[in-house]
C-alpha cells in the first residue's frame, strides 16, 4: 500500500491504496464518485476524461498514486451546490446532446477547458477538442451544436 | 382514435420538450449497473479459451483459490445443472445448439467463457483468471462445430413470389452484384453487466441488468436457473446504449446468478472491453447476393436473392435468425417488383455468437438493393434516380410482392425531396467538372421503408416473436400520474416521450408524470425495446390504460361537480367545468375523494385509480424516408471524405422531433461506421484481430459530417395516434446511400467493390486494379 | 482489464532513479506519462514486476535551448512541447499523435522510448537527425536516432538506461508532415497507417539543398528513405524529380501487413506521401 495525498472536487483525501489502482477506480469505489465511467480501459474511448491540474487526461490511464499531491476535478464538480446545471451541461440538455448518457461525463470534462478561454469557437475546433470521446448515441453533431453557442454566450 | 384525442389539445405531444432523463445524466448521478454496490459485493471475471476450437482437457481452478483476494472458482461442474439457454425461435427446421453455461467437453470460439473467478475485487478476480490453467487439444477443421449440425448450416429457406425463373429467361438485362457484409460488433459505450443478489430470507433473487428485454431476461433467467419467475426481479437502472446486443441472455449472467445465489453474497460482472470485443456483442456477417431481371425500360422483372449469415459458434438466440430472414424479405423495399425469390439461411463457426444490431438484416439488404439499382443504371445507360422513380410505388397503401401490407407513407415524395435537397442536377455537373481535374466526387441516393410496431400478427421477416405490451397507469393521492412500461430506453428517451403522451391526456405538466421502467416488479409485462418499437407500443397501452383512467377521474368529477361529462375537461392538473374557471378540482382531491369519500365511493362502485391495458397492433407501421449523400475519393490513398449527409424522414406523427433527430442522427452515425469504418476480422486460424478500440474504429466526431434533416409527417393508421415507429430505417439506408456514393464515384474508373467497409485501402486497390 | 500488482518506485533525483535501474533494470518499466505503458498493463500485455516513476524530477521538467539544439527533458508532456518546443516539425507531428487527452499526460521521451514502428514523434527525430540522452550509473551517451531505433518496440536502451532527454537541431529547414490513417478524409489524431516527416534545405538557387524522408507505419522502426534522399540532393525541385523520389522511396520499403493495411497499400501510400510532402517542400 502506498500513501496518495488527492485532493478532488476541492477536497483533500489521504488514502492508502495498491499502486495499481487506477485513478478511475480511486474515484469511483473509493470515493463513491461514479460520474466518471470506465469504457475501455486503453484511452481510447475517453468515458473515464478528468481533470488533472485543469488539464483532461485518461483517468484509467494513470494510477492513483500519481495523483499524489494534484487535484482532480470530477463532473460532479459542474453542477451548483442546489443542482442547478452548470451551463455547459444546461447547452447539452438544449440541444439533445446526449442519448443514453454513458459518455456524457467524459464529453463534459473534456469540454470545460475549452469554454474557459471565453473565445467563440467554430464548429472544426470543437470536432477536433471531442474527437477522442467516443459516442454510439448521438452522431456528434448535437453536442457540437451545443458547444459552439455556448462558447458564443 | 379515441374520444379524449379528437378533444384533447395537443399541448406537449409534437414538442421538442427537453428530456426528463438529461438532469441525472449531465451531473454523473444517473447510475448504471457498473455504479450499484452493495455490501458484501464480489467481482467477477472469468476464464475464457484462448482456442477458436478444442477439446477441453483440464481446467485447474486449484492455483486460483491461492490468490489473495479470491473468495471462490467455479468450473463448468458447478454449473451443470443450469438448463441450456435455447432461442425461442419456431422455424419448421431450425437445428437448436443449446448453449451451456460453461462448457465442460469443448470450446468453440475465442473467448467462450470456461471457468468463474470471484473476488474482492475486479483486480484480484483477474489475478484469480490468470492463475487457472486451462489445457486445450485443438481440433481438426474438419469437426463438425456441433454434432447435430452435419455441415453447418442450421437453418435454410426458399421460396418463390411470383414466377421467377421466366422473368430472368426473358429478361432483356440481367444485373448481378454480391456484397460481403463485415462482422462488427454492437459496442455501446456501456459494456454488458450484471449484480445478482439472493435474498436466502425470501428466496428471491434480484438481478440488475443492463437489458433491453427486463420481463424476457426475468423468464429466461427462471428457467435457466430453474427458479419460478415470480421469484426473480430484473432492475434495469440505466442503460448505455443497447443496439440490439443487449436481448440475449449471456451464459455470463448465468454464473453471476449461480455464484449469488451459492454464495449468498451478491455477484457483479462488467464486461470489460476486451471482453465486449472479443466474445460480447457480434452484429451481422452475411455473403449476399442479389440479381435484378430488367426490360429495355428498366423496369423490373423479378429479383432473385442469396443470403447466407455467420452467425457463429451457437444458434441458440434470436441474432442467429433475424439478420437472413429480415434481409431476404426487405429487398423488395419500396420497388415494385413482378416477382421476387430468396433462399436465406445461416450457418455457424468458429467465431463469437452473433446479436441483433439495429437495422437486422437491413443494413445489408439495402445497401445491396440499391448498388444494384445503380449497376442497372449504368448497364441500360439510364440516369439511376430515373430507374428508381420507373419501379418505385406511389405514395398510399402497398401490398408487396411478399405479400406485406404497406400502411400509407410518403416514399415518393421522400425521395423526390432528398433529391431537390442533395440538389442532384447540380451534382452531377458539379461532378463531371471535378472529373476534368482528377477529383472523384460520387453521390448515392437510398430510400427506404421501416416496418414497426410489430404484433403477435407478425410482419416483415415472417419471424415470430412480435407479440403484446401492457402498461399500468395510476393516479396517487398527490394527483400525480404514474405510468410503468415494460419497455426500457437505452438512450431512446422514452421517459420523456411517455410523459408528452400522459401530459397530453390528463392536462398535465410532464414534470409531473412519473415514468417507471426497468424494473419487473413494477411494471406489466411487455417485450421490451428493440425492432423500433417502443413508440408504437407506449403510445398503444398507454392510450388504452390512460383512458379507463382517464374515465374514471372523469366519473368522480361529475359526482363532485354535478355537472355532465361532455362539459368536463381535464386542464393544468385539474378536473374543471369548461369555461367556468371557479369550478375546479385538483386532481389529488379527485383522488383522495375516490379513496376516502363514502358518496363518491358508493356511486363509483370500484374506486380503483389504475388500470393496466394490452395493445396488440392487429398491423405494423411503416415509416419511410430518404438519404441522399456525397463523397469525394482521394485517389492518391483510397481515402473518403463525406460532403453532406441529407435525410427527408417520415415517422408519422412525431411525439417529440427532437428525439425522432437524434435517432436519426445516431443511426445515420451507426451507418458511417457500417459503410466506412468498422469491420471485426478473425485470421484464418479463428484468432480475433480487431480486440481494441485502435484496431476496432468507431466513428468519431471528426469523421462524420453534417447532418441535414427535413420531415414528413404521415400520420399512421395502425399506430394509436398516427405515431409510426423509427430509428433502424436511417442506420439501414446510410451505408447504402454511401456505397453509392463511393462506388459512383470510382465507377468511371471501371472500379468495383463487393465488401463492406469501404475502406480506404479496398477503394485504392479497386481504383489500382482497373 | 485491470493491471497485476507491482512494485511502485517514485524516486525524487535523478541518481535515485538511475540507482534503481541499476538494481531492478531488467524487471522495471520506466513510467512517464504513462501513456503507452499502462494500456498494455491494463490488458496484462505488460505485467512489470517493478515500476519506476520518474515524473517528480524537477530537472526532467525543462525544455533547453541551446544555440543549435533543443533538449526536451524527459518530464515534459506532448501538449506542453506542441505549445512551447519552437520546432515546427514536432508541433505538426504532435497534432496527429492520440487525442488532446492523450498528449496531456503523455512525455515526448515516453514515446520515443517506447519505439512504435507506427508512432509519429520517432520519424520526427530521425527526419531531424535528433539524438536521444541516456544516463544510467555508468555515465551519459547521446545516440542518433538512426542507432537508437532498433526494431518493434525495440531500442538501444539498455536496462539500467533512462531516456532523459532527446535533442533536435533547430537549423532552419523547411518540414512538412503528413499522415494517413484508416479514417475519413483528414481526420488526425489517433495513429498512423502511414505517416511522412520530412524536412529540406534549399539552396540559392531553389534546388534541394538536402532532403530528409522519414516515414512510419512502414517497417518494424521508423526508417529513412535514403535512396530517395540522395536522389534529390542538389535536384531542381521538378514535378519528374519529386515522381522519382516518389517511386524510389515506395521500392525501397517492405512494410508489414496487419489488420489495417496491407503492404502494397502502404507502398502506394509512401508514393502518394512521399509526392506531396516534397510538394510542400519545393512550395514553400
Amino acid at each position: 500500500m502506498t500513501p496518495v495525498s488527492v485532493t478532488v472536487n476541492g477536497t483533500t483525501h489521504e488514502l492508502d491504496v495498491p499502486p495499481r489502482l487506477l485513478l478511475a477506480d480511486l474515484l469511483r469505489d473509493e470515493l463513491g464518485l461514479t460520474g466518471t465511467k470506465i469504457g475501455c480501459a486503453m484511452g481510447a474511448c475517453g468515458a473515464c476524461t478528468v481533470l488533472v491540474d485543469g488539464e483532461p487526461v485518461r483517468s484509467c490511464l494513470m494510477f492513483a498514486v500519481q495523483a499524489d499531491g494534484r487535484a482532480v476535478r470530477t463532473v460532479e464538480d459542474l453542477a451548483g451546490a442546489s443542482g442547478e446545471l452548470h451551463p455547459l451541461q444546461a447547452a447539452l440538455r438544449e440541444h439533445h446532446g446526449l442519448q443514453c448518457g454513458y459518455c456524457t461525463p467524459g464529453m463534459l470534462m473534456a469540454i470545460t477547458p475549452l469554454l474557459e478561454s471565453g473565445q467563440p469557437l467554430e464548429r472544426e475546433d470543437v470536432r477536433e477538442a471531442i474527437a477522442g470521446n467516443l459516442c454510439r448515441c448521438t452522431g456528434y453533431e448535437t453536442i457540437v451544436d451545443a458547444v459552439v453557442e455556448e462558447s458564443r454566450r | 382514435m379515441t374520444d379524449w384525442q379528437a378533444h384533447a389539445e395537443r399541448r406537449w405531444a409534437g414538442k421538442r420538450l427537453q428530456r426528463l432523463e438529461d438532469p441525472g445524466m449531465l451531473t454523473g448521478a444517473t447510475r448504471y449497473v457498473t455504479d450499484v454496490r452493495l455490501p458484501r459485493m464480489l467481482e467477477l471475471a472469468f476464464v475464457r479459451s484462448h482456442a477458436p476450437s478444442a477439446r477441453i482437457v483440464s481446467v485447474d481452478l486449484k492455483p486460483a483459490r491461492a490468490v489473495p483476494g479470491v473468495r471462490a472458482v467455479l468450473g463448468s461442474a458447478d454449473v451443470a445443472d443450469v438448463q441450456p439457454t435455447v432461442d425461442i425461435v419456431h422455424l419448421d427446421g431450425a437445428l437448436k445448439t443449446p448453449r451451456f453455461t460453461l462448457p465442460g467437453d469443448r470450446v468453440r470460439y475465442v473467448g467462450e467463457p470456461v471457468a468463474a473467478v470471484l473476488a474482492d475485487d475486479r483486480y484480484a478476480a483477474e489475478d484469480g483468471a490468470d492463475a487457472v490453467i486451462v489445457e486445450l487439444e485443438p481440433l481438426g477443421e474438419d469437426e463438425p462445430i456441433h454434432d447435430d449440425i452435419p455441415g453447418g448450416r442450421y437453418f435454410h429457406q426458399a421460396a418463390a413470389h411470383g414466377d421467377v425463373d421466366a422473368a430472368f429467361r426473358q429478361a432483356r438485362h440481367v444485373v448481378r452484384r454480391r456484397l460481403h457484409a463485415q462482422r462488427v460488433v454492437t459496442a455501446p459505450l456501456e459494456t454488458c453487466g450484471i449484480v445478482a443478489d439472493y435474498d436466502t430470507a425470501t428466496g428471491e433473487l434480484t438481478c440488475y441488468l443492463s437489458t433491453q428485454q427486463p420481463h424476457l431476461a426475468r423468464a429466461g433467467l427462471a428457467e435457466a436457473v430453474g427458479l419460478p419467475v415470480s421469484d426473480i426481479r430484473i432492475i434495469c437502472p440505466a442503460m448505455g446504449g443497447g443496439f440490439g446486443g443487449k436481448e440475449v441472455i449471456l451464459p455470463e449472467y448465468l454464473c453471476a446468478a449461480v455464484a449469488a445465489i451459492r454464495l449468498r453474497r451478491p455477484v457483479r460482472w462488467v464486461e470489460d472491453r476486451s471482453e465486449a470485443l472479443t466474445a460480447g456483442a457480434h452484429g451481422k456477417e452475411a455473403e449476399a447476393e442479389l440479381e435484378a431481371a430488367l426490360d429495355d425500360d428498366g423496369r423490373i422483372l423479378a429479383m432473385r436473392s442469396r443470403f447466407v449469415s455467420d452467425t457463429g459458434a451457437y444458434s441458440s438466440g434470436i441474432g442467429a435468425y433475424v439478420e437472413f430472414m429480415v434481409g431476404a424479405f426487405t429487398v423488395p423495399g419500396l420497388y415494385d417488383l413482378g416477382a421476387y425469390a430468396y433462399d436465406t439461411g445461416g450457418v455457424v463457426s468458429h467465431k463469437a455468437p452473433i446479436s441483433p444490431f439495429r437495422g437486422v438484416g437491413m443494413t445489408t439488404s439495402q445497401t445491396l438493393r440499391e448498388v444494384l439499382l445503380d449497376d442497372a443504371a449504368r448497364a441500360l445507360g439510364t440516369d439511376r434516380m430515373e430507374l428508381r422513380r420507373r419501379n418505385m410505388v406511389a405514395d398510399g397503401p402497398w401490398r408487396t410482392v411478399l405479400g406485406e401490407e404497406y400502411e400509407p407513407g410518403s416514399w415518393r415524395t421522400a425521395f423526390e425531396r432528398a433529391l431537390e435537397l442533395i440538389d442532384y442536377d447540380a451534382f452531377l455537373v458539379r461532378q463531371a467538372a471535378a472529373r476534368g481535374e482528377g477529383r472523384l466526387l460520387g453521390i448515392g441516393v437510398s430510400p427506404f421503408v421501416e416496418a414497426a410496431g410489430i404484433g403477435s400478427a407478425g410482419g416483415a421477416g415472417g419471424l415470430p416473436g412480435g407479440s403484446h405490451d401492457n402498461a399500468t397507469v395510476a393516479i396517487d393521492l398527490s394527483g400525480h400520474i404514474t405510468v410503468a412500461l415494460p419497455t426500457f430506453s437505452h438512450g431512446q428517451g422514452h421517459r420523456t416521450t411517455a410523459a408528452q403522451l400522459v401530459a397530453d391526456m390528463f392536462g398535465v405538466a410532464p414534470e409531473d408524470v412519473r415514468v417507471i421502467d426497468g424494473d419487473t416488479a413494477r411494471t406489466p409485462f411487455g417485450m421490451g425495446t428493440f425492432g423500433s418499437r417502443s413508440a408504437v407500443f407506449i403510445a398503444g397501452t398507454v392510450d388504452r390504460a390512460g383512458e379507463l383512467v382517464r374515465d374514471k377521474l372523469l366519473r368522480v368529477g361529475e359526482i363532485l361537480l354535478e355537472a355532465a361529462r361532455e362539459d368536463l375537461e381535464l386542464v393544468d392538473g385539474t378536473v374543471g367545468v369548461r369555461g367556468v374557471p371557479s369550478r375546479r378540482i385538483p386532481l389529488a382531491s379527485v383522488a383522495g375523494a375516490a379513496h376516502f369519500a363514502p358518496h363518491v365511493r358508493a356511486e363509483l362502485g370500484d374506486p380503483t385509480l389504475t388500470a393496466t391495458a394490452f395493445f396488440d397492433p392487429p398491423r405494423p407501421t411503416h415509416s419511410n424516408g430518404t438519404i441522399a449523400a456525397t463523397v469525394e475519393v482521394d485517389p492518391g490513398t483510397g481515402g473518403v471524405a463525406i460532403d453532406r449527409i441529407v435525410v427527408v424522414e417520415d415517422c408519422g406523427t412525431m411525439v417529440n422531433p427532437m428525439i425522432v433527430e437524434g435517432q436519426i442522427r445516431g443511426g445515420v452515425a451507426q451507418g458511417v461506421g457500417l459503410a466506412l469504418l468498422e469491420r471485426y476480422v478473425y485470421d484464418e486460424s479463428g484468432q480475433p484481430q480487431t480486440t481494441t478500440l485502435a484496431e476496432y474504429l468507431l466513428p468519431r466526431a471528426t469523421d462524420m459530417p453534417r447532418i441535414e434533416i427535413e420531415h414528413i409527417e404521415t400520420p399512421s393508421e395502425n399506430g394509436t395516434g398516427g405515431i409510426k415507429g423509427m430509428a433502424e430505417g436511417p442506420a439501414s439506408a446510410t451505408p447504402a446511400a454511401l456505397a453509392c456514393a463511393v462506388l459512383d464515384a470510382i465507377a468511371p474508373h471501371g472500379a468495383s467493390i463487393e465488401e463492406l467497409p469501404l475502406r480506404p485501402e479496398t477503394i485504392a486497390a479497386a481504383l489500382a486494379s482497373r | 482489464m485491470k493491471p497485476s500488482a507491482f512494485e511502485y518506485l517514485a524516486p525524487e533525483s535523478c541518481d535515485e532513479v538511475l540507482a534503481a535501474l541499476a538494481g531492478r533494470g531488467d524487471d522495471a518499466a520506466v513510467l512517464a506519462g504513462g501513456q503507452s505503458l499502462i494500456p498494455m498493463m491494463n490488458l496484462r500485455i505488460a505485467a512489470p514486476p517493478v515500476v519506476i516513476d520518474i515524473m517528480r524530477i524537477a530537472e526532467f521538467r525543462t525544455i533547453e535551448r541551446g544555440e543549435e539544439w533543443i533538449e526536451i527533458g524527459a518530464g515534459i508532456r506532448m501538449a506542453q512541447a506542441e505549445r512551447e518546443s519552437a520546432s515546427p516539425l514536432i508541433e505538426y507531428a504532435l497534432k496527429h499523435v492520440g487525442h488532446a487527452a492523450i498528449r496531456n499526460a503523455g512525455t515526448v521521451c515516453g514515446s520515443i522510448a517506447h519505439a512504435d514502428p507506427a508512432a509519429e514523434l520517432p520519424a520526427v527525430l530521425l527526419a531531424l537527425d535528433g539524438e536521444v540522452v541516456l544516463r544510467s550509473t555508468r555515465g551519459v551517451r547521446a545516440v542518433a536516432a538512426d542507432d537508437f531505433f532498433r526494431s518493434y518496440f525495440t531500442t538501444a536502451r539498455e536496462p539500467d538506461e533512462l531516456v532523459v532527454a532527446v535533442r533536435i537541431p533547430t537549423t532552419p529547414r523547411r518540414v512538412a508532415f503528413l499522415e494517413v490513417t484508416p479514417r475519413l478524409g483528414g481526420s488526425t489524431g489517433e495513429f498512423a497507417t502511414v505517416a511522412v516527416a520530412a524536412a529540406a534545405e534549399r539552396d540559392d538557387a531553389g534546388r534541394f539543398a538536402s532532403v530528409s524522408l522519414a516515414f512510419a507505419g512502414v517497417a518494424e522502426r521508423a526508417i529513412r528513405a535514403r535512396e530517395a534522399e540522395t536522389l534529390l540532393a542538389g535536384a531542381e525541385p521538378t514535378g519528374d524529380a519529386i515522381a522519382e523520389a516518389a517511386e524510389r522511396a515506395a521500392d525501397a520499403v517492405d512494410p508489414p501487413e496487419d489488420v489495417h493495411a496491407g503492404a502494397d497499400y502502404r507502398r502506394e501510400l509512401v508514393r502518394a506521401l512521399t509526392r506531396r510532402a516534397l510538394g510542400e517542400l519545393a512550395s514553400r
